[in-house]
């Protein structure tokens, strides 16, 4: 093999012709293999400045690369690919498409906070990854995962209610992700639930399901929360499109 | 009555020094070579100092009137000592200006020369007019004209600091740190994110050494406040492509090359030995050090001897130093000297 360590330059930075002949001399296959650097060519200022927009993101300045973060991190320890040092740095230089490559890793936190114990500087890095998260949802890069469909029924039923019911939430959490109802589990479960639970419970847990129970004056709450999330969320959209614009202006001057 | 002492340099250290000696009633005559007292944070235009913020022309402006007000101090402009004979006790200088004075003992307060850009050519200064160094930039600040690129004079985007220009490099002979340009630049960094919010400031270093407790007023609060970003990567060459400078390195961090774009590149220079010092060493008898500074003989017993009695020296002639330990420096040198007027034989420390 010309090349050793192959494993460690990306696949679409190999450049092979299989027919190539320079000056005479035929250098087709592995001959005229040469490896593209990947040369960093600019910073997007915006990206930090989006990302420290969202809740968590907001003291992500403060890093200075010393690493205590990935050296604590659980999920590290299981994957060394997560890196969150890393993509501190990526998201600070503004070098978007190197973070976007780690789209599908970054929202593996697990929240277990030893990195904002660690971190000298208080970046606290675990919020940067759920503003992370965030980012890459808002920006359309990752499709809702099952988890984060079954947080968004989870939420809005106890904002409406102030209450979970289960087979509510089953039911939409499994239409919302285009699941059907009758697993053999949920068969299996429900003929269970049927055989032991008694009487009493059993009526209640069916009335539930025809009326959706409610806290008693819950719509002050429910108001509330809402006005609270709305603020929030017109906020960051505004964070993220304002930041958008700047790249528009910017390519609009290199034009 | 004893004769009077003899300080060469009216920077910082020498003006302390002066201010030292009057306090107690010694005469002095203070000679600098430059036709005013200040020295480099006075001539080369410095503006806000590390660390009080206080701008140099009041901080060392004040030193210079104090000085320039005592009648114990005499100032002599314009002139360098170019003969220095005798013993302790008796030495006779020659100035350039035809004067001679009867001494009891010297300070040296010679300080330091700013090193000069054109020797690191692969960083661009002296070839691109958006070149410039901190101390332009202080001077930038100081006259009130804001940071503007020097080729156009439009306000920056983008500012790329270097630091270790003309220092801890054996490929241009200075292996030494020169200590206060990291702080200055954090400075920097922050005067120009104040006075350009949307202007982007970036460092390139190798080991950021904003010493002691300059680490919570500079590093950390030109990150944490100011949102000056810091990147490890000792730039390879600064060229352009006809609008912007181009920047090109190695980003340490990620692995990977850089080629980025600035409006402004500003090299951190560091601090040379004075140009003069072969000279002065020469003159005076005295030994210079391995990288080319005023040696001092004795670092515990008595502060500021050189290898000569009866001389002593103070400041940035002895090495890179800053402002406040230069001051500190000239105090102490002049305590040095009288305690040697008095106890002409030093007991060791």
């Amino acid at each position: 093999m010309p090349i050793h360590e192959k494993s460690l330059i990306r696949p679409e930075n190999l450049k092979t012709h299989e027919q190539l002949v320079i000056d005479g001399v035929d250098v087709s296959g592995h001959w005229s293999t040469f490896i593209e650097p990947r040369v960093v060519t600019d910073y997007n200022e915006a990206l930090e400045e989006e990302i420290s927009a969202l809740p968590g993101g907001e003291h992500i300045h403060r890093c200075w690369q010393c690493g205590s973060c990935t050296n604590s991190c659980t999920v590290n320890a299981i994957n060394e690919d997560f890196n969150p040092r890393y993509w501190i740095y990526l998201i600070r230089m503004g070098m978007e498409s190197e973070l976007l490559r780690d789209k599908d890793i970054i929202w593996q936190c697990v929240s277990c906070n030893k990195c904002t114990y660690a971190c000298p500087r208080d970046v606290f890095p675990e919020g940067v990854m759920k503003a992370t998260s965030h980012w890459l949802e808002r920006k359309g890069h990752t499709p809702k995962s099952p988890s984060m469909h079954f947080d968004e029924v989870f939420t809005e039923q106890i904002i409406k209610t102030g209450k979970i019911e289960e087979s509510r939430t089953i039911r939409r959490f499994f239409s919302r992700t285009k699941q059907g109802l009758f697993q053999d589990w949920m068969i299996e479960m429900v003929m269970r639930l049927l055989k032991h639970l008694p009487i009493g419970l059993l009526t209640r847990m069916g009335m539930a399901t025809l009326i959706a129970p409610r806290t008693r004056n819950w719509s002050g709450a429910a108001n509330a929360m809402q006005e609270y999330i709305a603020e929030q969320h017109e906020k960051q959209e505004q964070a993220l499109t304002l930041a958008q614009l700047v790249d528009v202006a910017r390519e609009d001057a290199a034009a | 009555m004893t004769k009077p002492i003899l300080i060469v340099g009216g920077g910082p250290a020498g003006l302390a020094a002066a201010h030292s000696l009057g306090t107690v009633g010694q005469s002095s005559i203070l000679v600098e070579k430059e036709d005013k007292l200040g020295g480099a944070p006075i001539l080369s235009g410095y503006a806000k100092l590390v660390p009080t913020g206080e701008w140099a022309r009041d901080a060392i402006g004040g030193m210079v009137r104090r000085v320039e007000g005592d009648s114990n101090v005499q100032v002599i402009t314009g002139a360098r000592v170019a003969k220095f004979d005798g013993t302790p006790g008796s030495f006779t200088a020659e100035l350039s200006n035809g004067d001679s004075l009867d001494v009891e003992a010297a300070i040296l307060c010679s300080g330091f020369t700013h090193f000069d850009s054109v020797n690191k050519p692969e960083w661009g200064f002296g070839t691109f007019e958006d070149v410039v160094t901190t101390t332009q930039v202080e001077q930038m600040i100081s006259s009130g004209n804001g940071v503007r690129c020097p080729s156009d004079g439009r306000a920056p985007k983008r500012v790329a600091i270097l630091l270790c220009v003309g220092s801890r490099d054996r490929q241009i002979g200075r292996e030494w740190c020169s200590k206060i340009c990291c702080t200055v630049s954090s400075n920097l960094a922050m005067e120009i994110r104040e006075e350009l919010p949307d202007c982007h400031v970036y460092i390139y270093y190798m080991d950021i050494r904003t010493f002691g407790l300059y680490e919570t007023k500079y590093y950390w609060r030109s990150q944490e406040e100011f949102k000056v970003k810091y990147i490890k990567a000792r730039i390879a060459e600064v060229t352009s492509d006809g609008e912007k400078l181009i920047v090109k390195g190695e980003d340490t961090l990620v692995k990977r090359p850089i080629t980025i774009p600035f409006d402004m590149v500003v090299h951190a220079i560091g601090m040379d030995p004075n140009v003069d010092n072969p000279d002065i060493a020469a003159t005076f008898g005295i030994d210079l050090e391995e990288h080319g500074f005023v040696s001092s003989a004795n670092k515990y017993g008595a502060m500021g001897a050189t290898s000569r009695a009866g001389v002593y020296v103070a400041g940035a002639a002895t090495g890179p130093e800053t402002i406040d330990d230069s001051i500190a420096q000239g105090h102490a040198a002049a305590m040095a000297v009288l305690s040697g007027l008095h106890q002409p034989v030093e007991k060791s420390a």
